[in-house]
């Protein structure tokens, strides 16, 4: 407690980010220090799990201390640890359960293990203060692809997710293949920028009828045609047109799907999470496609889109205040479902 | 001094407290790769049955290696922010030195010279080095001085140069502990001249924070202490990719592997 303010400390380790963040009444960012691996995994073409359980033990105290220190805090005043504890690559996760246990012993101070999917759709708390549930949500990230009707505060029913890759996978693997290179998915949405995104004709999967399920898989197949076809042709390739088609591909059916699904379900807001909610195009879509029909769209800021210990804060404080247990015999769940 | 030392390399985990007069406190799992879970109760075990508080704690000590990667980062990580919020240094005990302390007694009145700590990695490697029991002036304390270095041995080759050790003094023996026990049995039975090794009992063959405790106490006494971020991991090898990326052989398949 400092100032009459309940305190949470946010750690997240699940997969190439060290992070620690301090949140004030689950709501207020008063820190947010995130360390990136990724100039390391860079030199490997995409996160090596080995390597990245590794980096987040160098890291992980100092990354908890700078937290503490710029929200200007000291250990005693936090009230409450949340962590990840899944799902996520197993050796990262599990620096994160072991630095957070350690420190709610040492420092006497509740422990509460945190969902990671929960905490980007907390994200928004930490955006808009004023949102409460009810709420349809739409998380995209590099595993995930799925929407999920939100009734309370860490009540999560998953209505529709990928049967194959995941929305930022697809944006990874395509970019891999049209050279574009690692992190793909911030990468093709500049290149869409300068692009004709109706200058290929990618397919649209929507599925069965009234489906909520994605399927991605096909696309890098689909580039990897086109490309053979215009090499063979010897016509130049547009690397920023294939950006722009591919990327219109994926963000028309997902915007097209979630407002589907708000309109069955009565939800008058979409909240978005996830990195690749970050996407440029998808934001303009889905603002497009839900006010056409009177629904609001919210997304947290590009920074809280990442992965990052504040959105674990804000949903390990729900989650306190709905009367979960603190556990110092946390495991990690890599496999972790909704 | 009170010292905390947590061991977690191995099967089994175990954390221990020790006092300046040597007593020590334990408390182990005998559940296996439980160390994430159970790790923070036997820590409260071991101080409780200290009867102190952790307060009272004066150092952090953790088996840092070799052993299982997972093992030794759980024990490793919670060392260093343990320390770190209590504001207490840090001791990094090898996980092999220790190993050979917690059979030394049991080698001694076996008669035997040297003492072997084998760690299985797997495919014909090991973890391992070979001590030798020194006495202190007083004939009463012994440790174990290293006289094969601590290194990833293939099982053959660390068997032979043993053997050339062996040779040179007549009668001698060996006195093997660990996991790589259990691996290379058999390896160790038919390349060692009969009569001139034995191998521990389970009971004592396995990792144990208590012989970390010991070694930690005397690293205490002589000064070596570290501050919680420099506590590193021992894991002897490099992650498979890095090797891979330095050998120029980093296939797309191994970019994309996951755990
Ligand atoms: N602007 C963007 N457009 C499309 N995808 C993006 C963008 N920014 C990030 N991504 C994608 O988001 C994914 C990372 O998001 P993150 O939430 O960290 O995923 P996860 O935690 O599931 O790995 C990556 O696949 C990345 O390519
Ligand atoms: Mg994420």
């Amino acid at each position: 407690m400092k100032n009459g303010h309940f305190l949470t400390l946010g750690i997240e380790t699940s997969c190439d980010e060290t992070a620690a963040s301090v949140v004030a009444d689950g709501r207020f960012v008063m820190s947010n220090v995130i360390s990136s691996q990724i100039d390391i995994h860079t030199a490997y073409g995409g996160v090596v799990p080995e390597i990245a359980s590794r980096k987040h033990l160098e890291r992980v105290n100092d990354v908890i201390g700078k937290a503490l220190d710029d929200a200007g805090v000291s250990a005693k005043d936090i009230d409450l640890i949340g962590v990840t504890y899944g799902p996520g690559l197993v050796g990262a996760l599990l620096i994160g359960v072991a630095a957070a246990k350690a420190m709610a012993y040492a420092c006497d101070i509740p422990l509460v293990g945190v969902n990671h999917m929960h905490g980007h759709i907390a994200a928004n708390y930490l955006e808009h203060h004023e949102l409460e549930p009810p709420f349809m949500a739409l998380i995209v990230s590099g595993g995930h692809t799925e929407i999920v009707n939100v009734p309370e505060y860490n009540k999560c029913e998953k209505l529709g997710g990928t049967r194959d890759d995941a929305a930022g996978e697809a944006f990874d693997k395509v970019a891999r293949v049209i050279g574009l290179g690692y992190p793909g998915g911030p990468k093709i949405d500049r290149a869409a920028k300068e692009g004709d995104k109706d200058s290929i004709a990618f397919k649209r999967v929507y599925l069965e009828h009234g489906s909520l399920d994605f399927s991605f898989s096909g696309l890098k197949t689909q580039a990897l045609n086109y490309l053979n076809q215009q090499r063979q042709a010897g016509r130049e390739i547009n690397v920023n047109d294939v950006a722009a088609s591919f990327q219109e591909a994926v963000v028309e059916v997902i915007a097209d799907k979630a407002v589907m699904a708000a309109e069955k379900y009565g939800q008058k807001r979409i909240v978005m999470a996830g990195g690749v909610a970050s996407n440029s195009r998808l934001r303009a879509l889905m603002e497009e496609k839900a006010g056409a029909k009177g629904i609001d769209v919210l997304k947290p800021s590009p920074v809280l889109c990442t992965d990052n210990g504040a959105m674990i804060a804000s949903a390990a404080y729900y989650a306190f205040r709905a009367g979960e247990k603190p556990d110092l015999e946390l495991d990690a769940i890599p496999g972790l479902e909704f | 001094m009170k010292i905390l030392a947590i061991e977690t390399t191995g099967k089994y985990g175990s954390a221990s407290v020790i006092d300046e007069t040597g007593r020590v406190f334990s408390a182990d799992s005998r559940e296996e790769m439980n160390h994430l879970k159970g790790m923070i109760t036997l820590i409260d075990e071991a101080i409780r049955s200290a009867g102190i508080t952790k307060d009272e704690l004066t150092h952090v000590a953790a088996s840092v290696g070799p052993g299982s990667f997972t093992g030794i980062r759980i024990g490793v990580t919670t060392a260093r922010v343990m320390a770190q919020m209590l504001g207490i240094p840090c001791i990094g005990v090898s996980t092999l030195k220790a190993m050979a302390e917690g059979i030394l007694d049991e080698a001694i009145s076996k008669d035997a010279l040297y003492v072997v700590p084998v760690i299985n990695a797997r495919r014909h490697q090991t973890y391992a080095a070979v001590y030798e029991a020194e006495f202190t002036s007083d004939h009463e304390k012994q440790s174990a001085v290293n006289i094969m270095e601590e290194k990833q041995y293939m099982i053959e080759d660390l068997l032979e140069e043993l053997r050339t050790k062996l040779a040179e003094t007549d009668g001698a023996k060996a006195f093997f502990t660990g996991d790589g026990i259990d691996a290379y049995g058999d390896i160790i039975r038919s390349a060692m001249p009969e009569g001139s090794y034995l191998f521990a009992d389970e009971e004592i063959r396995y990792q144990h924070s208590e012989p970390v405790a010991r070694v930690a106490l005397r690293m205490a006494e002589g000064g070596k202490t570290l501050g919680y971020d420099e506590l590193m991991p021992e894991y002897m090898r490099l992650a498979e990719a890095e090797q891979r990326l330095k050998a120029g052989t980093l296939s797309d398949r191994i970019k994309r592997a996951s755990v």
